[in-house]
């Protein structure tokens, strides 16, 4: 059964089309994600969906009723907002018990609601302070306390990490994962980052200008991206775009290889953006086919800690590729090397409309 | 060699000489009239001026009783009235604009207008003249709809005054705060009434305050209208001050002395009360949180 479905929302700014058919579903219990980058209409949605905003269109319907014309208060959702929004001028105990004070709940219950949920989300020793003297976490987990304090059928999640450093980023995507899994409510996190999106959702829909232009498992979106456009979205580092012509019998040239690649479906003469993927780039060992190894030369390298993302040029081609680090620590800016990848992981995209038309192939001999 | 940096928080004698004396300089107004206060006639009008004196409470005892000049009894002055007028028609005409103030503040900040600027803009256009040149029509109106020399007619004309003034300030303050705790509070189940006195108030109680003192000393002390529009029974004290100047006597140094001296008492003490929350409030949203 659908939880929430979001049916063709429009929101216009000005001029801005902020949503532009915004459309999707969530399932009952649903970690989803929407992946956008900034001002493709993340918050929009989500604000849309909590009834914040005023829409030009479409519906919002929510547990088998159309809640698109109902009132912020009571729709049984909560949010986190970016900035997490917390109330400056009450204590974290006030903030976490204000959506259960506004329900009606008995002060008994209100007490044991609030410690329970700052008890699971480590913040009872805050609980007599005010939000400004917390550290950024300590602020991030009350937010959560917060919106999960009343039991909410819906989360909303909006960019909740981009306040927080990278340690406790890491962080908090398990406990966010964690707490998915232990209240099972349905949660919708929107984010620029493909990383949460990958890590966290269960499903993502890509957000392009106001519209989801993409929907599936993270897996899915990861190995087989339906346009160019999801391909850079999904993935870090993004991957490579080549340029490459049909030389006839299903098989496309790269200016950099000796040889033609198999690419069954592309027509002689017909030009297509290739895709492949920083990660499916390796040295070129003794095993490599003939047809996919080429040198190249590195011209910058960006070390990770475990692993480094190496810049190289191939003919003038520029591509990202991602060494394990002790690999790549033998090598230097300016070295020539080896390398080479599987044909089977190249993505034929169109160059004009940006589809997919397919997969490379590895050769028949 | 590296330059020592001092520590912040502890200047040097140097630095709080020189603030002492700059402090001193603007002060010193006011320091005078002080001593005046407590000086004999004879003393006031020294010169060169006295420094080291015999205090006397003359001066303040003829504030309230003083002398008749045909009968020679002592009789109470209408001086404790006048207090109470300028305690009353400030206090409650800068309360009343800043009651009137905020919710428009709010409805600007939060619910713009088509055209939300120009309407702010030609509430301050009130504000870009001196006063005295609309004191003919304001004269008349009140003439006309008898609310001269009445306790309403110059507190709604103060009230009037100071709303454009109390609009702009607290309307900055709101557009400081960040929406989304409102956006929060109503996902909480929050009514409207309830974002606004439980969430947006509390949060800009400093630049309430710092709002309401500056309204409060500029109607304290206003003369012009209160000369004019103010009768015997609602004159206020700037009103009292100047009419005891001149007259068969000379000017009493001493007795104007006490009255300032006694003036100035309920500023003081309403900013000393409010000067935390002063300072919070003129500095709100200058520094990133």
């Amino acid at each position: 059964m659908s939880n929430l479905k979001v049916d063709n929302l429009r929101r216009n700014y000005g001029s801005v089309e902020a949503l532009d058919g915004m459309s999707f579903d969530v399932a009952e219990g649903e970690f989803f994600c929407l992946l956008g980058p900034s001002s493709s209409g993340k918050t929009t949605t989500l604000r849309a969906i909590a009834g914040l905003e005023e829409l030009a269109g479409g519906a919002v319907h929510f547990s088998g009723q159309d809640v698109t014309e109902a009132p912020v208060q009571g729709r049984g959702m909560s949010m986190i907002f970016q900035t997490f929004a917390l109330y400056p001028h009450l204590s974290v105990e006030a903030n976490l018990a204000h959506p259960l004070r506004r329900s009606g709940a008995s002060s008994a219950d209100v007490k044991k609601r609030v410690d329970e949920v700052s008890e699971l989300l480590r913040v009872t020793h805050t609980l007599k302070r005010k939000p400004s003297t917390l550290s950024g976490g300590e602020q991030q987990r009350v937010a959560i306390g917060r919106a999960i304090v009343g039991r909410p059928k819906l989360l909303l999640l909006d960019e909740p990490l981009t306040n927080l450093d990278a340690k406790l980023r890491h962080e908090m995507r398990a406990e966010f994962k964690r707490l998915h899994r232990e209240l099972g409510m349905t949660m919708l996190y929107a984010t620029p980052d493909q990383l949460e999106a990958l890590t966290m959702g269960e499903r993502v829909g890509v957000i392009k200008d106001g519209k989801v232009v993409a929907i599936g498992a993270p897996r899915d979106l990861y190995q087989h991206p339906g346009d160019t456009y999801v391909a850079q979205m999904v993935g870090s580092p993004p991957i490579n775009f080549l340029s490459a012509t049909g030389s006839g019998d299903n098989q496309v040239e790269l200016p950099f290889l000796g040889l033609p690649v198999a690419a069954p479906g592309v027509a002689s003469g017909q030009s297509v953006t290739l895709g492949l993927r920083p990660h499916d780039i390796s040295l070129a060992g003794g095993g490599s086919s003939r047809a996919t190894r080429f040198p190249a030369k590195i011209h910058l390298t960006e070390p990770l800690g475990d692993v480094t993302v190496i810049d190289v040029t191939a003919r003038e081609t520029g591509m990202k590729m991602v060494l394990r680090e002790e690999i790549a620590a033998k090598y230097n800016v300016g070295d020539d090397i080896e390398i080479a990848f599987d044909p089977e992981d190249l993505h034929v995209f169109d160059p004009s409309t940006g589809a997919r038309l397919g997969n490379g192939a590895t050769q028949k001999n | 060699m590296a330059r020592r940096y001092r520590e912040i928080g502890k200047a040097g004698w140097g630095y709080t000489a020189i603030t002492g004396l700059v402090g001193f300089i603007y002060f010193f107004p006011v320091f005078w009239i002080i001593l005046t206060a407590f000086k004999t006639r004879t003393d006031a009008l020294a010169v060169p001026p006295k420094l080291f004196f015999t205090p006397t409470l003359e001066n303040f005892q003829s504030v309230f009783f003083r002398a008749s000049i045909t009968t020679g009894t002592s009789q109470a002055t209408d001086m404790g009235l006048y207090f109470f007028n300028s305690i009353f028609i400030a206090f409650t005409s800068v309360g009343l604009a800043l009651i009137v103030g905020t919710l428009a503040a709010y409805a600007f900040s939060r619910y713009p207008l088509k055209g939300n600027d120009t309407y702010l803009f030609i509430i301050l256009t009130t504000r870009m003249m001196p006063p005295i040149v609309v004191i003919i029509p304001i004269f008349l109106m009140f003439r006309l709809s008898g609310l001269a020399g009445s306790y309403w007619g110059i507190i709604l004309l103060y009230t009037a005054f100071n709303i454009p003034f109390s609009v702009w300030l607290v309307k900055s303050f709101f557009d400081e705060l960040n929406p989304e705790i409102e956006d929060a509070a109503r996902m909480d189940g929050a009514s409207e009434r309830r974002v606004f006195f439980g969430f947006c108030i509390p949060q800009i109680l400093a630049g309430l305050s710092a709002t309401f003192v500056f309204g409060l000393i500029l109607t304290w002390n206003e003369f012009l209208f209160a000369l004019l529009l103010t009768g015997v029974e609602t004159r206020t004290v700037p009103v009292a001050m100047a009419r005891t100047l001149g007259g068969e006597v000379g000017v009493d140094y001493g007795l104007l002395a006490a009255i300032v001296t006694l003036f100035l008492i309920p500023i003081f003490f309403v900013t000393f009360l409010l000067q935390n929350q002063l300072l919070r409030g003129v500095t709100f949203g200058t520094v990133k949180k």
